[in-house]
Order: structure tokens, then sequence, then C-alpha cells
């Protein structure tokens, strides 16, 4: 039903990507908050710029060529980085990135050919990986997380119904930039623990 | 009360993936191009001594005399390109047999086309080249940038279409590879749109495909590919139309690519690799087998042929005489030759030398490499290899000559 149009959504998600990251890129460079209308407004030009055929040399679209290095975002990836222009936009917990982390760390060197089991196969349709996914989505919703838990539902939904080129469940899920994402967060959370402690001490110290 | 929601709509989406996972087609057993008739192998059969022994390359062997019949030898059609390489073939549904093969300014080059041309048996002559993908209607059709295009392996699909799979880098060289794939309605005249194949969690880098596909009993195909960046190693892949549903492992590590497989049976499979190992391990071909369709692999010994790091072929004919064509040798892939193994046996032997340049110093051997065999009605053989990359060289064995060979064989082993 959908393969017919499985390129053009694929050029539109990672055109809207690329224009979500400038965007995201803007805000960190920038001093002042960029007000919401503005960064929809940049959003929205900057997609089109990556989603129609500029011409000149280029034989494809902006976005087909960085589709061209990256691959296919999975799901998850895609509708964090959109969320996060958003104004009400919730913090990714740690307690998400962490076990993020640590099954990327297990899951890349056994998929890329570590010894004979592949847990990447298990993402055609083990329902053992299934459930796992569901109880991760349970227990972000009762952490607090609750984007968690539409974000994990939306990238379900998307492989049932074959929304991307791949059939395998892990493709909705994970990908290296969310796994390396992940797992930067991990020491940038324990630096910045560590700096809001000094500095508290430093404030608070006994005279 | 957001939270409810978010609750409801993960079961909405846990119902709906449970009815996905569950609608997920069966694995079933492979069969067979033609029906293996392992009682014809009566009288063809060669006569080997009890036990398998190495196969050693039969030095003294020589081309086997033919004084009658002839093996029909040729060339794949000129392109005017410098460089071609990674030729396969299909058979066509009134015999002819279609050829495909990557031609360009070298191998990896941008200007690297995939192209066509037909064999009619009848006049033994080549129709003119056509091409069947170039970089630019690859990209465009698969809306992302590709920068070289690599190995084609043409399959039968159950329907009847033809199907090519041809391997594709957008960056870095060929193990930055994924597979694509193109189908006909009218045996490879016209193509539909392409279709990217997504086999490998990392963006979807370093599948290849160089081996023919197997057939599932509900149709779907088996296609061997394998990995060629931080792992070298064979997988299954099970494709739907343009998709793949799911993949096994053939192999692990970094020591074995390009898997042909041999089926024995509707459960039952052996995959013989090129071997990509280092300088300290042999040189010989590693082997996996299946005794569930290809669902599980388990790697077993290796065959004791010698083998250069470089591609083998396989073909089984009717009669269950399994052929494979390789470089049996330890360095270098100037020696091509055809070994046979009868039914039942377990000892490989060699039936023809197709090239050799042994006698020739170092710097001037030429390399012999990537052979495809086919055939068109289970008792013959299409042998399509690069000949010193300049040239696709094309051989027919008719089903009289492997009689011949066989009875050759017999003698020499009287002897």
């Amino acid at each position: 039903m959908i393969t017919p149009y499985l390129q053009l959504i694929a050029l539109l998600e990672m055109s809207l990507t690329c224009a979500v990251v400038f965007v995201i890129l803007a805000q960190k460079l920038s001093s002042i908050d960029i007000p919401f209308s503005v960064r929809l407004l940049a959003v929205l030009l900057l997609g089109n710029l990556f989603f129609w055929p500029l011409g000149m040399s280029m034989e494809l679209p902006l976005a087909a060529y960085v589709r061209g290095v990256t691959g296919e975002l999975s799901v998850v990836t895609m509708l964090l980085l959109w969320s996060s222009v958003i104004p009400s936009n919730q913090k990714t917990p740690l307690g998400f990135k962490v076990p993020l982390a640590l099954i990327a760390i297990a899951f890349y060197p056994l998929a890329l050919g570590l010894g004979m089991l592949d847990p990447y196969a298990w993402g055609y349709g083990s329902i053992g990986l299934l459930i796992a996914v569901i109880l991760f989505a349970i227990i972000c919703g009762l952490a607090g997380w609750i984007k968690g838990v539409w974000i994990i539902s939306f990238a379900m939904i998307a492989w049932a119904s074959h929304w991307h080129e791949s059939a395998n469940l892990w493709d909705y899920l994970l990908d290296p930039f969310l796994a390396i994402w992940a797992l930067i967060a991990i020491p940038k959370a324990i630096y910045q623990k560590r700096r809001e402690k000094a500095q508290s001490g430093y404030l608070f110290r006994a005279g | 009360m957001s939270r409810v929601i978010a609750f409801c709509f993960l079961l909405l989406a846990s119902v709906l993936t449970y009815l996905h996972v569950d609608s997920r087609p069966a694995w079933v057993p492979f069969t067979s191009d033609y029906p293996v008739n392992i009682a014809n192998q009566a009288d063809d059969a060669l006569e080997t001594t009890e036990g398998s022994k190495p196969v050693k390359p039969l030095k003294n062997t020589g081309p086997v005399k033919m004084a009658q019949p002839t093996l029909q030898m040729g060339w794949l059609p000129d392109t005017g390109a410098p460089s071609v390489h990674a030729a396969s073939l299909i058979t066509l549904k009134d015999g002819a047999v279609r050829a495909f093969w990557f031609a360009g300014s070298r191998e990896g080059a941008p200007d690297v086309v995939i192209n066509t041309a037909v064999f009619d048996p009848q006049a033994s002559r080549w129709s003119a080249p056509t091409v069947v993908m170039d970089r630019v209607s690859a990209e465009k059709g698969l809306s992302r940038y590709i920068a070289k295009l690599g190995n084609p392996v043409p399959a039968r699909m159950a329907d009847g279409r033809m199907q090519l799979f041809f391997v594709t880098v957008s960056i870095g060289g060929w193990a930055g590879s994924s597979i694509s794939s193109v189908i006909s309605d009218d045996e490879g005249l016209t193509w539909d749109r392409p279709q990217r194949l997504i086999s490998s969690p990392l963006i979807n880098l370093s599948t290849l495909v160089k081996s023919p596909a197997l057939a599932f009993a509900d149709g779907r195909l088996g296609l061997p590919a394998y990995h060629e960046w931080i792992g070298r190693f064979g997988e299954f892949l099970r494709i739907d139309a343009g998709r793949v549903i799911d993949k096994r492992r053939m192999s692990s590590g970094r020591g074995a690519i390009q898997p042909v497989v041999f089926t024995d049976g509707p459960q039952v499979a052996s995959a013989f690799f090129r071997q990509t190992r280092s300088s300290s391990q042999p040189k010989q071909i590693p082997v996996s087998e299946t005794k569930d369709a290809g669902q599980s692999w388990v790697v077993s010994k290796d065959l004791e042929i010698p083998n250069p790091n470089s591609a083998i072929a396989a073909l089984t004919l009717a009669n269950g005489t399994r052929l494979m064509v390789l470089n049996n040798i330890e360095a270098g892939r100037y020696r091509l030759v055809m070994v046979m193994r009868k039914a039942n046996s377990d000892q490989w032997q060699v039936v023809q030398v197709l090239e050799d340049d042994e006698s020739l110093i170092n710097d001037q051997h030429r390399e012999f490499s990537y052979p495809y065999l086919i055939s068109a009605n289970g008792e013959d053989a299409h042998l399509a290899y690069t000949w010193d990359r300049k040239k696709i060289r094309h051989i027919y064995f008719s089903a009289a000559w492997f009689k011949h060979a066989i009875s050759i064989l017999k003698e020499k082993e009287a002897q």
C-alpha cells in the first residue's frame, strides 16, 4: 500500500530532519532563545530547500545526497529530533539514554559479525524482541517519560505498516546516530553532575 | 490522563505489531530447479576410491582431450569498456541465456554500468549488449546518492518474472555496499523502478551478492549474500519480491565470503565460500551446513581444495552430479578449473582445466576469476568468467561433453 510512496516519504522525512538539525544547531549557537514561529518557518524553508531538486550539476535533491550517506534514520531518532523544536519539549531522560547505549554496545558488534548470534535477525518478527520493546515502552511511561511511550508506539506502528524500506523492527527503533547520541550523553551527564556538585559546594561551603 | 492515553496508544501499537508478527510467512523447505534424478547417475558415475581424499590440482591432467564433442567457447559481446567483471547468467523461458556483467573504465569507477546480452543457443551467437543500469538511473530510482555499481545476480521469481539483484555503493569502497533489485516482466528487456534491500543495521552498509539465489517451496527466494567490512561472513537472505523478510548468518568472523549453496534436499544444504583468511590460516574452501532449510547454519570442516581468496561457482545437474569452477591454487587467479563430484560421493575431481598461466612468469599471470555456472535443462552447463578483466569468457558444456568427460576420467582412474 505504501510501497509506491516509499521513496517520497523517505525524502520528505530526510528533508524535514535535515532542516530540524540546522535549526537545532542554530539554537545551540545562538545566545537568545529563537521563538517557535521563527523555528517553524526556518524548518519549512530549509525543508523545502532539501526536498526539491536544485538543478545545477546535481542530479538529485539535497536530501537524497544526505540519505545516500546516512541511510534511513530510525523513527525514534526522527521523532526525537523533530519534537526537540517544539516549545514544551520534554528533555530526554538519562534513564532512556543509558539502556539505549548499553543495548547499542551489545547489539552492533553482534549484528556486524561477531559470532554466529545475530540479534538483528530478531527484528524480522521475533515475538521476544517485540515483548521486550513493549516492556521498555511501559517502563518509560511508568518512569514519567510519556513522550517515550508515544515515540516507541509510533515506531512499532511504522514497522507494522512497512513505512520504510526495511522490514526489520530494529531499523525503526535504533540507528548508529541515536546510539552515538546516547553514548555521548552518559559522560556528558556525569561531567555535568560533577560540575553542579562542585559549584554547589563552592556556594554553600561552610565559612 | 496523558499517561493513560499514551498507554492506550501503546496497546494499539502492540496489537498491530503482534498481528504483523503473526502474519509473517513461515520458513519453508527448499525446492529444486529440476528433479534431481540420482538413478540416472548410474550410467555416468565416476568410479571413485573409497573415502574422500584431499583434492589436489591435477597438474598432468591438462585440458581433457575432447575429440568429440568439443566445448563451445566464446566471449560475451565487447562494449568497448576497458574493464569488465562479475558476469552472471540466467536461462530465459525460450531456452536462450541472458548474461549480466559490469563494465567501465575500471572496477568501482562512476562510469561503470551493468550490461546485458542474450545468447541464442541455436545460432551460438550473442546479441548486441544493452545497459540495464547505470549510476544515475540507479540513484534516481532509489532516490539517494549512488557512487558506483557492482555485481549483478539474476534470479527467477515464482511468478515467472525475472529479478536482478545488484550491488551499489554510496560511500567508501565495496565495504560500503548495499544490495538493490529490479524486476522485469519481459525477460529482461525492460525493468521497473529499483528497490533497496535493507540487510544491515549500520546505515545498511556492507552487504553484497555474487551467487545465484535458491527457491523456497512458497515461491520466495533465498539469496546467499555476504558482508565485507568489519566482519567478512556469509548471510542467507530470505527475499519477498524487493524486500528482505528474514536473514540468517552462515558464517562469522573475517574468513568467508561469497557463499555458493548446494541443496541436498528440502531441508539440507551446504555452502562453500571464498576464503578471506589471514596468511597463517589454511587457504581452503570454508564450508557451512544447514539442516533446517537455511534457518540455522553450522560451520563445518573445510573442503580441502585450495582457494586463493577467489570466488567459486557451483551447479548441480539433474543426475545429481555437482560441478564447481574455481581457482585451485593458494595464491593468484591464473588457473581456473572445473571440478566434479558425483551424487552420493565426497570426492571432487578436476575434469577440465579451463585456464592455466602457471608456465608464465609471475608478472605475466593473468586473472581468470568470478565464475558463474547455470544449466538450461539440468544436463548441460553455461559458464561465464572474467578473463583478465578485459573480457568475459563464455563456455558451453553440452550433456554429451559431460558424458565424455566422465568416461575419460574413468579411463584415467583405471590406468
